[in-house]
């Protein structure tokens, strides 16, 4: 193999190696963002909606309490605007399943709901609920704290998943990380050998030529260098050879 | 000493790790694993490495016996190293320490791992986990000469510092032939089993790997309870034979291929190995019976794959070693030590030194009761130099020095005493599992970075026979300045 392909040899296991590392960083780091709009289009909005569910909920007990006072009017307006808020904000997270057990635990807030929904939805001003505290304990509040923690349970669900998911991304970027170091590592090792594989096959045998051809010239020692490689260099030491054969013989001549 | 024939050896060592990468990355393609691009990546790497130093150093047919150690040792090294990146790479349970040690225990033929969740590994892995056994079962220096047959003198050079002193001593056959007759009993042996595997229910990757691990007496399981997984008694026994087989000098398997059975039943060596196993599995086995652990028939097959196991090195288990009675634990730990025969794949002081210390402390008590006769130690009808005599027992008190000392540190380190012992006489003799938690159904996934470290430096002294593993590292090895 000439000495023009070896050398090319060398700066293209360089660039090949270097290539591949990027094109895997850029993949890993490709599925890193992608990873990180998973965790908001998944966990993210369904835990905000799940915030706003709880909040709702608060309202809604607010308003029964307020009910419960006698003041209808006020008690049902909270109520009809804290009631579309959970609505809409369920709707949304039933638009947003993408975990395993979300379905589950949003049909759980549904069911629960729609029976506390039922106890405040009748008239509660002006009948025997009207300031009746057991009704409310026995009751209201229990069913209102069965929504909340089946809301909870919603919460905990997307919580874990977006910590997983986040540890699955600390291993990623450490995956990400990884390919470019070996490349880094394997380059630089990679370029000691090329280095010592020049000097060892290209620039020692033309230091030796060049030296025989020296002590030649000026104290007529032979030429005798020996090249086991069949490149450029060995066909320069043969030509240097043949050239210092004829330049003897012209001086053995003389 | 030209450090470039040196690299030229290294690198086709080096290549062939490649072969193996791209067949299991091969494997995790066709199973669409997630291993796949790490394994790709691991191939393409140690190609690149192995190729160059081919396209600028000529071959040679001289290599000095320094450049052979240098050559082997660093064959090793950079082997383990290849070996940590289809695990690094691949992440999961592999920090660089436990790839580092899973790549040396796999090449080492040690078996000892720090996976807890084995099964969950993608096949590409495991099949790669299964390859570092083979390839360092027959060295990898074997390897490269196997499929290198152009090399005429280098393979004495290589053959030297490759085997131990003793399988030089009784190896007749010019190295050239002695590699390929090493080669082909290896391979041979691999394939023999493999089909016998499959043959009696083993899905063909469990067949191939397992024959990887048992031929190079390794233990690499792709099961988290081993052999004792398959709950299959045929495999048991095809697992224990092989192993037992591994156990031999490969020459001497290679008489018996040739028909040559008196040859074989000759060796000393042999009858000794065989009959130290056959003693230890008939008292172990009664031991499990009258402790109730098993019947008859199930102890003594129980007893055969597990003792056989530890006295090969392989490290297989059937059952939990680890809450066995007392005296099969001695056993245990007396065959881990001991080790098989020479000129195999296995670990430990091995029989042959064994033997040779029972001989000659027989010579010893001669030479006393007779002071003035000449009196030799003799293996096989043929006398044994004084110097190999003395070289089997040096090995001997140096390795249970290495023992003691390795106990020590890894007591250090935070293991129990029995742990510590028994993790130390099991990597460096190349066995794999202890007892305690890193046990035969247990691992070392919870021992500490130093002593994961520390175990896997024993496993390294093991594999290069100690005394070659000292000299590459003695400064006076390497005090001339280095020539090219």
């Amino acid at each position: 193999m000439g000495l023009r392909l070896k050398m090319l040899s060398g700066f293209l296991i360089l660039t090949v190696m270097l290539f591949l590392a990027g094109l895997w960083s850029v993949y890993e780091l490709n599925y890193l963002s992608t990873s990180v709009q998973d965790i908001l289009d998944e966990n993210y909005e369904s835990i905000e909606a799940a915030k706003l569910m709880n909040e709702a909920l608060e309202r809604e007990d607010s308003a029964v309490l307020i009910l419960m006072l006698g003041r209808s009017h006020e008690g049902r307006k909270i109520l009809h605007v804290a009631d579309s808020t959970f609505t809409d904000r369920l709707n949304f997270a039933y638009s947003n399943i993408t975990i395993p057990g979300e379905k589950e635990s949003l049909d759980l807030i549904r069911e629960r709901y729609n029976h506390y929904k039922q106890l405040w939805g009748r008239p509660v001003a002006d009948t025997e609920r009207e300031g009746n505290v057991d009704w409310y304990f026995n009751q209201v509040h229990n069913s209102f704290l069965a929504v909340k923690e089946s809301v909870n349970l919603l919460i905990n669900l997307n919580d874990r998943t977006m910590y997983d998911t986040a540890s699955r991304l600390k291993e990623k970027a450490r995956s990400a990380m990884m390919p470019g170091l070996t490349a880094l590592i394997a380059a630089l090792v990679f370029t000691f050998l090329f280095n010592y594989l020049i000097h060892v096959f290209i620039i020692d045998p033309i230091l030796l030529i060049t030296d025989r051809v020296k002590k030649f010239r000026e104290k007529g020692l032979p030429y005798d260098v020996k090249i086991n490689s069949k490149d450029e260099i060995f066909y320069l030491s043969g030509a240097v050879e043949e050239l210092c054969y004829i330049a003897e013989l012209d001086r053995t001549s003389k | 000493m030209r450090l470039y024939n040196v690299v030229r050896y290294v690198a086709l060592a080096i290549l062939i790790n490649s072969v193996f990468m791209l067949i299991s990355a091969l494997i995790s393609a066709f199973n669409s694993e997630s291993s796949f691009i790490p394994l790709l990546y691991s191939a393409l790497i140690t190609v690149l490495f192995g190729v160059f130093p081919l396209i600028f150093v000529p071959p040679t047919q001289e290599i000095s016996n320094k450049e052979g150690l240098l050559i082997v040792v660093l064959s090793w090294f950079l082997s383990f190293l290849a070996g940590t990146l289809p695990y690094v790479l691949y992440g999961g349970p592999f920090t660089f320490t436990n790839a580092w040690f899973e790549s040396v225990s796999g090449y080492t033929t040690t078996g000892s791992s720090i996976l807890a969740e084995i099964e969950v590994l993608p096949l590409g892995l495991l099949f790669w986990r299964a390859s570092t056994h083979w390839i360092g079962g027959i060295g990898i220096i074997i390897f490269v000469l196997a499929v290198l047959p152009f090399i005429g003198l280098a393979e004495v050079v290589l053959f030297r510092s490759e085997l131990s002193n003793m399988v030089r001593e009784n190896f007749r056959k010019r190295a050239g032939t002695a590699i390929r007759i090493l080669a082909g009993v290896y391979i041979g042996l691999t394939l023999a089993e493999t089909i016998l595997l499959y043959v009696f229910g083993m899905s063909l990757f469990d067949a191939v790997t397992h024959s990887f691990a048992t031929i190079a007496t390794g233990g690499f399981s792709t099961k988290n309870s081993s052999i004792a997984w398959f709950k299959s008694p045929a495999i048991e026994w095809i697992i224990t034979i092989f192993m037992f087989l591994s156990g031999i000098h490969f020459a001497l398997l290679f008489t018996v291929v040739s028909g040559n059975l008196r040859e074989f039943w000759r060796s000393s060596v042999v009858r000794f190995y065989s009959l130290a196993m056959v003693g230890g599995i008939l008292l172990t086995a009664y031991s499990l019976k009258v402790n109730g652990i098993a019947e008859w028939t199930t102890a003594f097959r129980l007893a055969a794959l597990n003792l056989v196991s530890v006295g090969t090195s392989t490290g297989f288990a059937s059952a939990d070693t680890a809450v066995w009675p007392g005296l099969p634990q001695l056993l245990i730990i007396y065959f881990m030590l001991q080790g098989a025969c020479a000129g195999s794949t296995t670990g430990g002081m091995k029989s042959d030194r064994v033997l040779l210390l029972i001989k000659s402390f027989g010579q010893q008590l001669r030479r006393l009761m007779y002071p003035n006769a000449v009196i030799q130690v003799y293996m096989d009808k043929s006398s044994v130099r004084d110097d190999i005599v003395a070289n089997a027992v040096q090995y001997i008190g140096f390795y249970l020095f290495i023992v003691f000392s390795g106990t020590l540190l890894e007591i250090l380190t935070g293991l129990t005493l029995v742990e510590a012992f028994s993790g130390t006489v099991a990597t460096l003799g190349g066995v794999g599992p202890g007892l305690g938690s890193i046990g035969s159904m247990g691992n070392f996934s919870a021992v500490s970075a130093i002593g994961k470290w520390i175990f896997s430096i024993l496993m390294i002294i093991g594999r290069l026979e100690i005394f070659a593993f000292f000299i590459f590292f003695h400064p006076k090895q390497w005090s001339k300045k280095l020539t090219y």
